[in-house]
């Protein structure tokens, strides 16, 4: 990828919504918002998503009837926030299925 | 809020600006939905970061730098409370439904108080009661009615199952509703956030939404299911509980005791009834296991805040307990202020319980405040014009015709009583604020105290021109006539007024002046080589206040005089106000004598170690004498009277480079020795001859200390006037000097030096 392709796909996802995924399991949903060379992330509007916990898991699947247990992962609103380059595992862009490409 | 200035009117300052009970929430939006897609550009994102130049950035236009800044820095330990540390589960997860043992039920319960009492003393809730999974289980989601204010919401599950969980149920729910009433009054009034108190409840409501009735019938009903349980349970342990939960009953009592405002005897009943049960609950504490997992820091991650996690506060039992017990009996305490005698009592009442070590905590303050001027009414009845009125006629217009209440029906333009009329409206109207604001500020922490009256003096030096303005407008209509002095100097006649209005605006910006120094005294602002010329200024100011209370005296008698003089003359009413006005003329002329005379002594005393080098200077590379007298002095500068001393009077005053050791000492003696005597006469004074009815031990128990001061001064004079009779030269004197901190002195306004030998 050349520079100027580079710097125009960047460009291309601000504004729209990112799910990052960071190092310790919890994801991150906000608007891109800036980045730099260390992929240093700024989502604003970010809400936060967490795992249940391991006694959480452990508690529903006892109550479960079933094979599979589905929780909901917990959340809070955080707003604006940095995510540093080095925690990142993940990043996801949201996208229409209407507008995506076939 | 609350950091308006003191002079804002109380409708500006009730309105609580952000800190609506429920702020909108922003709902997290659905992550499974199906018409968006997730799709996983992690590679080419990496990909295209790294063609970008060092420093080089990619962002949206309207997006600032300078917006960052505030942004949460996510995995940062210090600003992100998700984050976890290696290796730890994130989250600390606690079954509230579990049963408990009654001695562990007593465990939560004096925890929760500990709890309870560091949020009094100013800790957020985030780090003291919402860090419990039984409070958050009953905060979160917010319960609609009591029925749903259980630990354990879902589908069809007694809250009274078990007894145990049944009583800390209702504990917590009564704890919770009390903390919100707490939280509402602090609110209302004047207090520093974050310096006295934290009112944020992090988007929580605190129970706002159930009816105080309905939370106090949970509370009775597991009182009487607790002793239905009598013979099964351990006694002590059951009345360990019942005491707990019947505190919580009071405790809910207590908070509302301001609608009670105008029968004091039934605003006192839950305050003394709960000072009457703590010893019950002091002495059960042994009983309590601690139940250290129902608390968790990670809790705050639940909260609306994006403050770092920090630590749970951890309060020792026994000092929570003296926090309480310190609530409850200032409390009752207070409740005596609704016993209106005066408002000079009202003044000595409000100063000398503020002025109590340690101070009462924010909500007792707050909760005086609203007493004194909730809804325009001072303590619940009088209107500010009654107090006003009864202020004048104590201290300069004794049975006055500007005060004739009948003097508001005259419509006669050129009567003068219509102009008495006009123009003491105008200067109440003008009074009315800086009058409160001297009750209010006296309601604040100490600092903010002598901070508030710095601002406050000037209001009154303003004040002052207007009284002056008026009393001149209203001598001329009402043909006073001077009182003729003759001066000394020419030998011819000096015409004098009374000037009621700017002499009783003169005696109390004079004594806002000393207790500003004062203040300074007991808060430690001045150093001790800086002690010698703040007594000095003391001295000075006391000085006026003692010539200016002279000349009210004097107008005094003469209306006294005037008054018996007239043919025919027989009212109790104007005798007794007459009176009045002249035992406080006695009062305030005793105060600022003992307070010149003690501030002369000590002033001397320093001098004279400053001069020994006993009393050393801190090093002061960047300082000069001269730049720090005009800081010292910046609060009294605009005051036109009394006039401000040069720097060179002052230099001169402190140093007192022509006097001789021994006449400092001299004078410093023959000072003391007035003082002690003016405060020998102060504490053979009555409750109402010292304007003290109401707070009579307080105000002579400060008396006794100004006493011992002045027998503490007297030995420090001879003690090193001894050690300089038997030592050969100044220069190597066998003694240290010590300057007490205010705590250790025995009154925090006379910082007397303790004389000590050196081996």
């Amino acid at each position: 990828m050349d520079k100027d392709e580079a710097h125009d796909y960047l460009s291309s996802l601000l504004n729209q919504n990112l799910r990052i995924h960071t190092t310790d399991g919890r994801m991150f949903r906000g608007t891109f918002k800036c980045t730099d060379p260390d992929m240093n992330l700024v989502l604003g509007n970010t809400h936060e998503y967490r795992q249940p916990s391991k006694e959480e898991l452990g508690a529903a699947a006892a109550n479960a009837s079933g094979d599979s247990v589905s929780l909901d992962m917990t959340s809070r609103y955080l707003g604006l926030i940095v995510v540093p380059g080095q925690y990142i595992v993940k990043m996801e862009v949201e996208q229409f299925l209407s507008q995506m490409k076939s | 809020m609350a950091d308006f200035g003191v002079g804002v009117p109380d409708e500006i300052a009730r309105l609580s600006l952000g800190q609506g009970s429920a702020p909108p929430e922003t709902l997290p939006p659905n992550i499974k939905s199906d018409g968006i897609v997730a799709v996983d550009i992690t590679a080419k994102f990496s990909e295209a970061v790294k063609t970008l130049e060092p420093g080089a950035i990619v962002k949206d236009g309207f997006f600032t730098l300078f917006d960052s800044v505030a942004a949460l820095e996510i995995m940062d330990p210090k600003m992100d409370s998700g984050c976890s540390r290696p290796g730890a589960e994130v989250e600390e997860t606690y079954d509230v439904s579990r049963s408990l043992l009654p001695e562990e039920v007593l465990g939560i319960i004096d925890q929760l108080l500990c709890h309870e009492m560091s949020w009094h003393l100013g800790y957020p809730l985030s780090q003291t009661l919402f860090t419990s999974f039984y409070v958050e289980a009953l905060s979160m989601p917010e319960p609609r009615s009591i029925e749903e204010a259980t630990f354990v919401r879902n589908g069809n599950h007694n809250p009274n199952e078990q007894l145990m969980l049944q009583a800390l149920r209702a504990y917590c729910l009564g704890m919770l509703k009390s903390c919100g009433y707490v939280n509402e009054r602090i609110k209302s009034e004047h207090f520093y956030e974050e310096e006295d108190f934290v009112t944020t409840t992090y988007n929580r409501t605190l129970l706002a939404s159930l009816p105080t009735s309905a939370i106090r019938d949970v509370l009775i009903e597991a009182i009487a299911a607790l002793r239905s349980q009598r013979g099964s349970m351990p006694d002590n342990l059951v009345e360990a509980l019942l005491a707990r939960l019947e505190l919580r009953r009071i405790f809910l009592d207590a908070v509302e005791c301001p609608k009670n405002m105008k029968e004091p005897n039934l605003a006192k009943k839950p305050w003394r009834e709960g000072l009457e049960l703590l010893p019950d609950l002091s002495k059960t504490h042994s009983l309590a296991v601690r139940v250290n997992e129902a608390f968790s820091a990670t809790l705050q991650r639940r909260l609306a805040s994006t403050m770092p996690p920090r630590p749970i506060v951890q309060l020792e039992f026994d000092v929570a307990f003296g926090h309480l017990k310190g609530l409850f009996a200032d409390g009752l305490e207070l409740i005596d202020v609704l016993n209106y005698t005066d408002s000079q009592s009202l003044l000595t009442f409000v100063t000398c319980f503020q002025a109590k070590k340690p101070q009462p905590i924010v909500y007792v303050r707050t909760l005086l405040q609203t007493f004194l001027f909730d809804a325009m009414e001072v303590l619940g009845s009088m209107s500010i014009r009654q107090l006003l009125d009864d202020d004048f006629s104590i201290l300069t217009m004794p049975a006055h015709q500007y005060l004739d209440r009948a003097n508001d029906e005259i419509e006669v333009v050129h009567d003068p009583r219509y102009a008495m009329a006009q123009q003491m409206e105008l200067f109440r109207t003008r009074a009315a604020q800086p009058f409160l604001d001297i009750l209010r500020t006296a309601c604040q922490n100490r600092c903010r105290v002598r901070r508030t009256l710095c601002h406050l003096l000037r209001d009154w030096e303003s004040l002052q021109m207007d009284a002056e303005e008026i009393d001149q407008i209203l001598q001329v209509k009402i043909e006073e006539r001077p009182t003729m002095y003759r001066s000394a100097m020419s030998g011819s006649g000096v015409e004098s007024y009374s000037l009621p209005l700017s002499s009783w605006t003169y005696l109390y910006k004079l004594r806002q002046m000393e207790q500003i120094i004062q203040l300074g005294f007991e808060l430690e602002i001045y150093q001790t080589d800086e002690l010698a010329g703040m007594y000095w200024y003391l001295n000075y100011i006391s000085k006026s206040r003692l010539h200016h209370t002279e000349r009210i005296k004097s107008f005094l008698m003469k209306r006294v005089e005037e008054t018996h003089g007239r043919p025919g003359y027989s009212n109790p009413t104007i005798d007794a106000q007459l009176q009045r006005s002249l035992m406080y003329a006695r009062l305030s002329l005793l105060d600022a004598a003992v307070t010149w005379e003690l501030s002369d002594s000590l002033s001397c005393l320093y001098t004279v170690l400053n001069r020994l080098k006993l009393v050393k200077a801190p090093p002061r590379p960047y300082s000069t004498d001269e730049l720090r007298y005009e800081i010292r002095m910046r609060p009294f500068a605009p005051i036109g009277l009394p006039v401000l001393p040069t720097f060179e009077e002052f230099t001169a005053g402190t140093l007192q480079p022509d006097t001789e050791i021994d006449e400092l000492f001299e004078y410093a003696e023959r000072a003391v020795e007035g003082a002690k005597r003016g405060f020998e006469a102060l504490s053979k004074m009555t409750a109402e001859e010292s304007f003290s009815v109401g707070s009579h031990a307080r105000w002579s128990s400060s008396v006794k200390n100004g006493l011992k001061s002045c027998i503490a001064t007297k030995l420090a004079i001879s003690a090193v006037q001894k050690v300089i009779q038997t030592s050969p030269s100044l220069d190597n004197l066998k003694i240290k000097v010590d300057v007490p901190t205010p705590q250790k002195a025995y009154h925090e306004w006379w910082i007397v030096p303790k004389v000590l030998p050196v081996a």
